[in-house]
């Protein structure tokens, strides 16, 4: 599953089309609000859900390397987290659903066989 | 008796940018060119209105650009006190005026304040005509301007080159305490270093964590430090220097989930009481020292296998 797959199932405006858009491979979504708990998490190649609208999201998700960072609640973030996200080379979508709607759509997407989301 | 106007500034002991600085601007971009000035057949008292009228001490007198002499403050003072105020302002000026020329550099006025005692020197141009006048006000202020300037480029410069001495790069970034806008900065700057030394994806993305979790608590928790890299051929050394509060318990702050930050510190996605354990997670060596002069954290990840690897058992000293 790639960043282009999940733009239209999540409705979603792309804010920053950075140079994993195309062709990087999507494993897995970390949620939270909390940039620490991000910066914990040991995985890589996420997707990274929030609904913080803060510089501090993208700079995380440049340092933990996530492949995107997906802002939730149709908020509109600050002229300055869009414009690092630009210099950072960070895809940045935003999307109306909640997290918690997020969530299952990439749920079905990168586990379309799955039970536990059917 | 203290004198008010000299300007404390030698020029030719003070540092060397100082120096190029005074001996590089010249008198013309430093004066105030419009200079109110009165004619000798005015009297004292209109020159005491102008004064007062435009907040200033010292009114060159001119026959058409021509200075002819100078009346101050002072002279005012007199003529109420001897009663002459009413008098023409030729009878009673200073016509030994001392002046300055428009392309003299700067460290003439300074030397002229230092040898006379007056308050402002009015300045010829080529012509030898009044072309401007200048204060010990107008000297500090471009002064000021010039310094920010070149501190500016200095720090640009600085921000631009890691210092790269016998193999070991280093580079020092600040922080300022509650600086949101650019908190981060340093950490994303150290993780472009390490890209573009060839230092593999999961070693610099420790390194960056370790960087990016010291920075935010310098941010969030200090009034302010350092966070400096050291790259050598065997390790990364990340190392956060800052100038206090300094932490109550240290041993607290590295229990996961101890917390000390306020509600909006939370709202910025921050402060799970994650940091410091998070930063001794990803290092192969920890160190913390704090007082209440400051904290000085340094957190190691070794490039050389066998020299530790994975995820290190870092230790609080």
């Amino acid at each position: 599953m790639r960043v282009s797959d999940i733009v239209q199932p999540l409705g979603a405006e792309v804010l920053a089309a950075g140079s994993t858009f195309e062709h990087a491979e999507i494993t897995g979504v970390v949620v939270s609000d909390l940039m620490s708990d991000v910066l914990v998490v040991e995985d890589t190649d996420f997707v990274l859900v929030s609904s913080l609208a803060s510089e501090q999201v993208i700079r995380t998700a440049d340092i933990v390397g996530a492949i995107a960072v997906v802002l939730v609640n149709g908020k509109t973030p600050p002229y300055n987290m869009r414009a690092l996200a630009e210099s950072l080379d960070q895809t940045f979508l935003r999307t109306s659903h909640t997290s918690f709607h997020t969530c299952r759509i990439l749920a079905e997407l990168l586990y379309p066989n799955s039970e536990a989301t059917a | 008796m203290k004198r008010q106007n000299v300007i404390p500034l030698s020029t030719d002991e003070a540092p060397p940018i100082i120096v190029e600085l005074v001996y590089q601007m010249k008198i013309k971009d430093v004066m105030t060119t419009e200079v109110v000035t009165a004619a000798k057949h005015d009297t004292l008292r209109s020159v005491q209105q102008l004064m007062r009228a435009r907040s200033i001490s010292g009114v060159p007198i001119v026959e058409g650009r021509r200075l002819v002499g100078i009346v101050s403050v002072d002279d005012v003072l007199t003529a109420l006190d001897n009663g002459y105020i009413d008098d023409e302002i030729q009878d009673h000026m200073s016509r030994n005026v001392i002046v300055l020329e428009e392309d003299m550099p700067l460290s003439f006025a300074i030397q002229y304040y230092e040898k006379y005692s007056y308050g402002r020197f009015p300045v010829l141009g080529r012509n030898r005509m009044l072309s401007g006048i200048i204060t010990s006000r107008d000297i500090i202020v471009a002064l000021l301007i010039r310094l920010d300037r070149e501190f500016e480029k200095l720090e640009r410069q600085l921000g631009k080159r890691p210092l790269e001495l016998h193999g070991t790069l280093r580079q020092q970034f600040a922080t300022r305490r509650y600086d949101f806008e650019h908190a981060g900065r340093a950490s994303t700057e150290i993780k472009k270093i390490l890209k573009e030394r060839s230092v593999d994806t999961k070693t610099v993305r420790r390194a960056t964590v370790a960087a990016y979790e010291l920075e935010m608590n310098q941010v969030l928790h200090s009034l302010g430090g350092t966070i400096s890299l050291q790259l050598s051929a065997a390790a990364i050394t990340i190392q956060a220097d800052d100038i206090g509060p300094g932490i109550n318990d240290v041993d607290d702050a590295l229990q996961e989930g101890y917390s000390t930050a306020t509600e909006w510190i939370r709202s910025l996605g921050f402060g799970a009481g994650m940091g410091l354990p998070n930063a001794r997670r990803v290092a192969d060596e920890f160190r913390i020292h704090s007082s209440s002069q400051g904290t000085h954290a340094m957190a190691t990840i070794y490039l050389q296998e066998g020299h530790g690897e994975g995820i290190g058992t870092g230790s609080a000293s």
